[in-house]
């Protein structure tokens, strides 16, 4: 290798690590942390009515509870916050759970070529140095391309880098459908309210390797909610995290694990009725 | 050429280092199921078994269950799971369930309790809902009743789990009153009846000696206004369901009619027609003082208070054809609101806001529609043969209305505003003309 090539080699990879560095960044946006404000139900006094028949009357006293001061008996106790969430536990990789599921398998069949889809592709194909050299030698077209002289080189750096530097568009598309087509038909959104058209909540989730929900889903924020609205809007995120939890485990290539292992879902019904 | 190799290999590193976490994808879920909601409803458990006036207990909890199920089921937003398909809960499994069956069951939610005998002849029950797969108690409520009050607990529970799932506020704990219709067309019986929204407790309030048309709930107490032909003329009346006690509503020296409460229960506004020609009064009921809210040669009726009381939406011919139209309470400033094909009456006002019920006419067929207050996001809901008369639950959620088939029976049915789950309501005779009193007290 000539030292004009390791030069290029060299500005190449500095483009990396910028790349590297604005993906870092993006990620440092704060978020809100909180659940949204809850409600509580309030309990209705059911008054003396006139004809039918003598109205219930509110009370705990004779219903059985669990250990522990009773709640009050005007109130519920609101949803608890979610916990921090702990470290995803060490992956259990059980060979049954790697096959690609169907869904993904039809993502794949549209997808072009370049697919890191089923778990067993090598993902060698993730990051080509020699191709990536010869594009860098475009610049110099009387060079002689060798790819091959530098791709035991290119592994090496290859195993260094971090992994999120190396998921390429169709990858990502590919995961986000894999992951839209198996959270969708498990999300059961609360239509019909009067404010739904406006409503969206972000969901933070974490899952271990087996596709298993590593921690609760965690709420990071909401639109359309106002103080009329709060026990709808809780409802509404509630919908959104019971159909995270529903469909777990999510069934998703094993060598994007670093890519899904945490994401964030934005439920946004405005394309329902 | 090695260092430069060194060079980039501590580059690496440095790479590693400069990003920490990975870019981290962020999905829009921009579609999910309309399937309606799996709940688990065991019939309520109960420690010892006692003789009531009602049943035993353990047959009340299986009936308790029974209501919960059909009031989510008739939503149409939640699908009670076959009771086989779980193991029953004991009393001690109730605060704190074994959720593993339920999720087998493939249910998402899990509403249950517990029917109690208390020493001084009430009975207690409990109302718990968990989710199945976050395992969270959603709500937990007791409810003291005489057991002859069973069925009210049971709305009461049914109000609270509908409540908390779907954050919408509940209807099941209320009562209808229609008008209920009997005998052959020429001599056609009409009787005021109410009963509770699921048809239960059916009751005839009027003998049937008189026609009587447009009964409606009042929104705030268990009062009803209805138009009578008993007596000298056509007018409308109000009548306390809690003392029995009616009154006329002014005194007119012609028909008055479509009769409708403010939503504070304070004021009536209805018709009153002179030569062919309607105009809208309103009534306040505590000085009996009455005062005129249009005028002209138009038929103006059918008014509606909105659920602030601020704005009034009624039907005129003003314009040559029945349309819909929005005025202030004063009855200032009316704007026309309805322009679509056909006519439009008998407006209602959602008790949300956010809708205004009506009837869309189009030839000689009748369909329930929706609108919004200033005119725009017309929707027809229904398509038989003759749907009118539209009343909204008390949360604004789903419309009753009344269906006359082309054979010329008539029924009363219900249908959820987006258009889903057109049901019947059972009555015991034909029934049409109904209207949908406010939560229980």
């Amino acid at each position: 290798m000539t030292e004009g090539r390791a030069l290029l080699l060299a500005a190449g990879l500095h483009l990396l690590l910028l790349l590297g560095l604005s993906l870092g960044l993006a990620n440092h946006i704060p978020r809100f942390d909180s659940e949204p404000d809850v409600t509580p139900v309030e309990f209705l006094d059911i008054a003396d009515m006139a004809q039918v028949t003598k109205p219930p009357e509110p009370s705990m006293e004779a219903a059985p509870r669990e250990a522990g001061p009773p709640a009050p008996a005007d109130t519920i106790a609101p949803v608890p916050p979610v916990p921090a969430p702990p470290l995803p536990p060490e992956p259990q990789v059980k060979a049954d759970d790697m096959a690609p599921q169907d869904a993904i398998a039809e993502e794949v069949k549209k997808a072009p070529p370049p697919r890191a889809a089923p778990q067993k592709a090598k993902p060698k194909q993730d990051f080509d140095a020699g191709s990536m050299a010869a594009l860098i030698d475009k610049s110099k077209p009387d060079a002689p391309v060798k790819p091959k002289d530098t791709s035991q080189f290119a592994k090496t750096i290859e195993q260094a880098l971090p992994r999120q530097s190396r998921l390429s568009p169709i990858q990502a598309a590919t995961l986000e459908q894999a992951i839209r087509a198996q959270i969708a038909p498990c999300w059961n959104p609360p239509i019909g309210g009067a404010d739904v058209a406006g409503m969206t909540a972000v969901l933070r989730i974490r899952l271990n390797r087996d596709g298993t929900v590593a921690a609760p889903p965690e709420f990071v924020s909401q639109t359309g909610a106002s103080a009329g609205n709060q026990a709808y809007a809780r409802a509404f995120v509630e919908t959104a995290r019971r159909a995270v939890l529903r469909c777990a485990p999510l069934e998703l290539p094993d060598d994007l694990y670093s890519y899904w292992r945490e994401f964030e879902l934005n439920f946004d019904p405005r394309l329902m009725t | 050429m090695t260092r430069l190799t060194f060079a980039l290999l501590g580059l690496v590193p440095l790479m590693a280092l400069s990003a920490p976490a990975a870019a981290q994808l962020r999905i829009d879920i921009t579609s999910g199921t309309e399937q309606p909601m799996p709940i688990a409803v065991p019939a309520f458990p109960t420690a010892a078994v006692v003789a009531t006036p009602a049943g035993t207990t353990a047959d009340l909890g299986r009936q308790v269950a029974d209501v919960i199920s059909a009031n989510l089921s008739g939503t149409g937003l939640f699908k009670p799971i076959n009771r086989d398909a779980f193991p029953a809960p004991s009393v001690a499994d109730v605060p704190s369930p074994q959720f593993g069956g339920f999720r087998t069951a493939a249910a998402q939610a899990l509403a249950t309790g517990t029917v109690t005998a208390n020493p001084d002849g009430t009975l207690t029950i409990g109302c718990y809902l968990y989710d199945v797969f976050s395992e969270e108690q959603l709500l937990r409520q007791g409810f003291t009743v005489t057991p002859a009050g069973w069925r009210r607990a049971a709305h009461k529970c049914s109000d609270l789990v509908y409540s908390r799932l779907t954050g919408e506020s509940g209807y099941f704990d209320s009562r209808i009153v229609y008008v209920a219709e009997s005998g052959p067309k020429t001599k056609r019986v009409k009787r005021l009846a109410v009963m509770d929204q699921d048809g239960a407790n059916h009751r005839f309030l009027t003998s049937g000696q008189s026609l009587v048309l447009m009964p409606r709930f009042s929104p705030a107490s268990e009062t009803l206004s209805y138009m009578s032909f008993s007596g000298d003329q056509p007018r409308v009346w109000i009548y306390s369901l809690g003392t029995g006690r009616q009154e006329a509503v002014g005194a007119f020296d012609s028909m008055s009619f479509a009769g409708r409460f403010s939503p504070d229960g304070r004021t009536l506004v209805f018709s009153v027609t002179r030569s062919g020609n309607s105009d809208i009064y309103a009534y306040d009921i505590a000085s009996k003082t009455t005062r005129r809210l249009t005028s002209g040669n138009s038929i103006d009726t059918s008014p509606s208070f909105s659920p602030d009381g601020r704005r009034i939406v009624f039907e005129s011919d003003r314009g040559g054809a029945q349309q819909l139209y929005v005025m202030n309470a004063d009855g200032s400033n009316a704007q026309r609101i309805s322009f679509g094909d056909g006519r439009a009456g008998s407006p209602v006002w959602s008790p949300r806001g956010d809708l205004i019920a009506f009837t869309r006419m189009q030839g000689s067929k009748f369909r329930i529609a929706v609108i919004k207050p200033d005119g725009s996001g017309e929707r027809l809901l229904t398509d038989s043969w003759q749907d009118e008369s539209p009343s909204w639950s008390p949360n604004g959620r789903v419309i009753l209305f009344g269906r006359t088939e082309r054979n010329g029976r008539s029924s009363l049915r219900s249908i959820d505003l987006t258009g889903r789950n057109d049901r019947r309501i059972p009555t015991p005779l034909e029934a049409s003309d109904p209207s949908w009193g406010p939560l229980l007290k």
